[in-house]
């Protein structure tokens, strides 16, 4: 359901606040001054092509990359000590130790967060998640399929509830039903006050599969390193010239 | 520094590596060589009628400078290149904890798997030698031991600066083990030919034990368990001569603590300025 009101700044102040953003790989620029504020509550769609920046903008936000201009989160730079631990992050492409359970991936990072899982059966109710979401907590990684790795590696980055969750491509390897899953715990976690920034391809399928539009609050395109749109996630439209790709309807930043 | 996440870190990484192939593969073999060295100086001292660890000694020291630094450069090495290339690196940084935390406590842990290495192989001669050795062979024992844990930390902490160094994980472990065959074998002979050829005189001697982590451990056991000072080598010799046995012992101590410090800050350093 679309959040339709939003307080004045000065009660809802920004959450992240992304401020001239630029990036470089030697002589390719990746980020070209990118800016995109998310108050508490807004889930955000980092929409583009592959190459267009989005999962280096994420990494920015995360404090994991160098680069020019500013990025704060609820204030603090998230390379501080301060803003360390206020971001969940799942990257595009990660792989758990296959020798290690899923109740032993969850302790681990529940521990590094500060989140109390003093008994097994805590585990599960740590990670905000719908319940048969999360694979069965006694299983090795090794023994799982990609997409159920994919499930605990999201519940990693939603361990604790931290204020700002930056996803990449997270339904990657996700089928219908944990797809659905996935959404709803999004539609969740921005009732409850987070917030999420989630980098997804540019192709019409997935995203309408999703029926993003009813988790979303906003679509942010990026192409070539560059917002060239910032509006509703309606306003992403298909377009025929650009067979199932997406296009910009109107409401251009 | 945040002694919680370090000790999680560090528990996270033992637990990995004893559940690897290397750890297990490298505690068996050690074991089993250090079995058959404390047995085979056991059989030759019964011949003299003789008891204790003393002629076993250096069989056993020259186990403990290859197989725990060998072990402990490798998995250092794979520790951060591996944790890189399968991403796991930044789910790790975005955590409530430092840079430098996370190098702790990944050194911290893999120091605890080569220690218990260490502890499969030494613990087997020990009780092998119970009812045999004399306290003083007891003691002999324990310094070993205790130079070797020392030699364990050395190793991982110049495993894990170069895993953090490195452009992948392959370059980390080639770069490891070419590394540490030079300090097991090639730095010595390249010192022992310089220093009759160029003359390098006590200042240079005395440097080439110093740049040589491996040396001063295995000079630090020497010293510190009593085995017959021919062990010592020319290195050790001229070390222990020179300064006597106490001071060549604190000066290889602050050898390896030298080692320990810098490669840790050159790790921190590395997984602060690179990209993880």
């Amino acid at each position: 359901m679309m959040r339709t009101h939003r307080s004045s700044p000065s009660q809802d102040p920004e959450l992240l606040e992304v401020h001239g953003v630029s990036k470089a790989f030697g002589e390719q620029v990746v980020l070209d001054d990118v800016s995109i504020d998310l108050r508490r509550g807004d889930i955000a769609l980092l929409v583009g092509a592959n190459g267009s920046g989005k999962s280096t903008l994420l990494r920015c936000v995360a404090g994991l990359t160098a680069f020019e201009g500013t990025v704060r989160v609820l204030g603090a730079d998230p390379r501080s000590a301060d803003g360390r631990g206020l971001i969940g992050y799942l990257p595009q492409l990660v792989a758990l130790p296959q020798s290690v359970t899923v109740g032993e991936v969850i302790s681990f990072f529940a521990r590094l967060r500060g989140v109390s899982v003093g008994r097994p059966d805590q585990l599960a109710a740590a990670v905000p998640l719908p319940d048969g979401f999360l694979p069965a907590l006694e299983r090795p990684i090794g023994a799982l399929s990609g997409g159920m790795r994919r499930r605990v590696a999201l519940a990693v980055a939603i361990l604790g509830s931290p204020p700002l969750v930056l996803l990449d491509e997270p339904a990657a390897s996700l089928d219908e039903e944990h797809s659905a899953s996935l959404w709803e715990t999004l539609q969740a976690l921005r009732a409850a006050g987070g917030t999420a920034l989630i980098a997804m391809p540019l192709m019409v399928t997935s995203l309408l599969r999703h029926d993003l539009a009813s988790v979303a609050d906003r679509a942010v395109l990026l192409e070539a390193g560059r917002v060239v749109h910032d509006g509703p996630v309606e306003s992403l439209r298909p377009s025929p010239a650009m067979g199932r790709r997406l296009s910009m309807a109107g409401g251009s930043r | 520094m945040n002694p919680s996440a370090v000790f999680a870190v560090a528990g996270w990484e033992l637990r990995l590596a004893v559940r690897g192939r290397l750890v297990m593969g490298t505690a068996v073999t050690f074991t089993v060589v250090c079995v058959l060295a404390t047995l085979l100086g056991l059989r030759s001292v019964s011949d003299l009628g003789l008891a204790g660890v003393g002629p076993g000694t250096g069989a056993l020291i020259n186990l403990a400078i290859l197989f725990p630094p060998l072990m402990g450069m490798m998995l250092g090495a794979n520790s951060l290149s591996s944790a890189r290339e399968r991403s796991l690196l930044p789910l790790m940084l975005v955590q409530p904890l430092s840079r430098l935390d996370h190098v702790c406590g990944v050194v911290l842990g893999l120091v605890g798997a080569v220690w218990l290495t260490i502890g499969f192989g030494f613990g087997a001669s020990a009780i092998l030698l119970a009812h045999v050795a004399g306290t003083a062979d007891v003691s002999g024992l324990l310094a070993i031991v205790g130079s070797a844990l020392g030699v364990g930390l050395v190793s991982v902490a110049v495993g894990v600066a170069i895993s953090a160094l490195a452009g992948s994980r392959l370059q980390a472990l080639g770069l490891s083990m070419g590394l540490w065959f030079l300090f097991a074998f090639a730095i010595d002979l390249i010192l022992a030919g310089l220093a009759a050829a160029v003359h390098l005189g006590p200042v240079g001697l005395f440097v080439g034990v110093l740049l040589n982590p491996l040396e001063a451990g295995r000079i630090l056991m020497v010293l510190a368990s009593g085995a017959d000072a021919l062990t010592l080598g020319p290195f050790g010799s001229y070390l222990n001569n020179t300064l006597g046995t106490t001071a060549a012992a604190l000066a290889v101590c602050a050898s390896m603590a030298a080692w320990t410090v810098l490669s840790l800050l050159v790790a921190w350093a590395g997984i602060t300025r690179r990209e993880p």
